[in-house]
């Protein structure tokens, strides 16, 4: 984790709604995985006040490459201050084969990066885009990459077989999290598989980290076990068969 | 130097500039990211007689200029988390305060737990904001009366004219001016109203009236608290009558002005801007209440106006 300055290369917008910014970050800042991220400030005043999570896709020697709403607008040259890494890679399986990656009403952004390693690999791997999510514009996912698209989470042609043939099943929502998405999920899961081994099943969680250093202590996820972790320390990809999802249901009367 | 003394024990601050508590963590988080060591002490996230969970609802809310945050202060209890963390508040570089919170009965325990370890330096508690001064002069006492370390009293914003004189009377070695005040907001992803304690730039006005205000009526160490983002703000704090300052949710926004902050008073000297008033100047060498009515009072009438743009 350090703290430092990066300048925006190039900006390419690669749809309406998405663009793509290649960042010239500090060597610290090159040793980023997927699953890791930034909490980045575009400006030296206090709007935004905190931070915004910034998440890389690619990594190219000195340059990593982040994806950003449209709605923002960046320049070239832009200085942006940058913290991190920050989290846990995702816990991909060095015996995985198969990946089936999940993205409720998301971004897959987040997969990007995992999937560069996970790819070059030789790991097969699944793109289910739900809902909004189809908006992305998958032209410009990697060409090994197998991409669904679903109206609703429960179909999606070949549902059942690639639940019960991925080695590692990934899912992402928008943040911070969507507990009823995974929850039906886990039980889609369970059924199907009838048994899920341990390191099989994530879900991605994003509250908001005003430090990202495991200091404040707002971004906690409750656990089946009683214990609670850190989302900026131990995330971003929880066990969905360790987390308490019913406890971290917003404004949940059992919490 | 600042010393803030109980009986035989002491605290002794080589920097005016304190971490605050719920910022920085429990120990050497932020270690990672600035040397701590330019800090006068560091006071520990709030910490209970009993394990605490963390809230379950929303617990963040961006605002402008700052955050609205509702962590549910957790913990696991002080037994637990003494030691978890006794190591690393050895070998902390600076003076370790530990924040408590609880009942009065539970502040006691605390304490008397405290008074047998050897890695805390002081003592701040965090003084609810429902209790009437005799309550916080009652709590104070009770836990006065349990240790010998120094003990520094957290009040809440909107009651600290109220209770200050009542936590000093009931055995406050020190005041905090003052813990993050609780407000409400909407929270723009579950579309709730959450209430929880805000921080950010704004604050500051606020508080550091509350501090000049309280440094004319009491004959205690002064810590202000709140909205302190730039060097500048902590010789506003000091000039209203601040011995010292803690810095809290700018270690988030901007954990490089930690370091700015700490080593603009690595000297212990107040200085002033290039072009500060002669006002200003003459104000630093004189005693506190002088001070403070300067600070406090309003402009003269023939004071131009600043120009219409």
């Amino acid at each position: 984790m350090q703290q430092g300055q990066a300048i925006i290369e190039r900006i390419r917008r690669i749809s309406a709604g998405v663009q793509r910014l290649e960042l010239a970050v500090e060597k610290p800042h090159q040793a980023i995985s997927g699953g890791q991220f930034f909490l980045a400030r575009t400006d030296s005043a206090y709007g935004p006040y905190l931070r915004e999570a910034w998440l890389p896709i690619a990594v190219r020697e000195n340059v990593v490459i982040v994806e950003r709403p449209t709605r923002y607008a960046y320049l070239p040259n832009q200085v942006i201050d940058l913290l991190g890494p920050i989290g846990r890679p995702f816990p991909l399986r060095s015996s995985a084969r198969t990946l089936l990656l999940i993205a409720y009403e998301a971004t897959p952004a987040i997969f990007l990066l995992m999937l560069q390693s996970a790819l070059a690999r030789q790991c097969a791997a699944t793109l289910v885009l739900i809902g909004q999510a189809r908006r992305y514009p998958f032209e410009a996912l990697p060409p090994a990459l197998e991409v669904t698209l679903a109206e609703y989470h429960e179909r999606w042609a070949e549902r059942e077989q690639q639940i019960a043939w991925a080695d590692q099943i990934f899912a992402a929502a928008p943040p911070p999290y969507d507990i009823p998405a995974y929850l039906r999920l886990l039980e889609d899961v369970q059924r199907i598989r009838q048994a899920i081994g341990p390191e099989t099943l994530y879900g991605v969680f994003q509250p908001p980290m005003p430090c990202g250093i495991g200091a404040c202590q707002a971004c906690l996820v409750r656990l089946q076990s009683g214990d609670e972790m850190l989302a900026c320390i131990d995330g971003l990809a929880f066990d969905l068969t360790r987390v308490n999802l019913l406890q971290n249901l917003p404004n949940s009367p059992g919490a | 130097m600042l010393e803030i003394t109980a009986g035989k024990s002491a605290l002794r601050l080589s920097r005016p500039v304190i971490g605050a508590s719920g910022a920085f963590g429990f120990a050497s988080e932020y270690s990672k990211l600035i040397d701590l060591s330019l800090l006068g002490a560091l006071v520990t996230n709030p910490i209970s007689l009993r394990p605490r969970r963390a809230a379950h609802s929303t617990r963040v809310v961006p605002l402008d200029g700052g955050v609205l945050i509702h962590t549910g202060l957790p913990n696991s209890g002080i037994h637990k988390m003494h030691r978890q963390y006794a190591a690393k508040w050895r070998a902390s570089p600076i003076p370790i305060i530990m924040h408590l919170i609880g009942s009065a009965d539970d502040l006691a325990e605390c304490a008397i737990f405290l008074d047998q370890q050897s890695e805390v330096a002081a003592i701040e508690l965090g003084i609810n904001d429902t209790l009437t001064a005799r309550e916080v002069r009652a709590v104070v006492a009770t836990v006065r009366a349990r240790t010998q370390l120094p003990l520094l009293a957290k009040l809440p914003l909107y009651q600290a004219v109220n209770v200050a004189a009542a936590a000093v009377d009931g055995g406050a070695n020190a005041l905090v001016i003052a813990a993050p005040p609780r407000g409400t907001a909407r929270d723009p992803l579950s579309g709730q109203l959450v209430g929880g304690r805000l921080y950010g730039t704004w604050l500051k006005p606020l508080v550091l009236r509350l501090v000049g205000q309280l440094a004319m009526r009491l004959d205690v160490p002064l810590i202000g608290c709140g909205g302190v983002h730039h060097p500048d703000d902590v010789r506003d704090f000091l000039e209203a009558g601040a011995r010292a300052i803690q810095l809290d949710s700018v270690v988030w926004a901007r954990p490089e002005m930690v370091t700015a902050i700490a080593q603009a008073f690595s000297v212990g000297e107040l200085t002033r801007m290039a072009g500060a008033l002669a006002d200003e100047w003459r104000a630093i060498g004189e005693p506190a209440e002088r001070r403070t009515q300067l600070l406090l009072a309003p402009p003269p009438p023939s004071m131009p106006s600043p120009p219409e743009i």
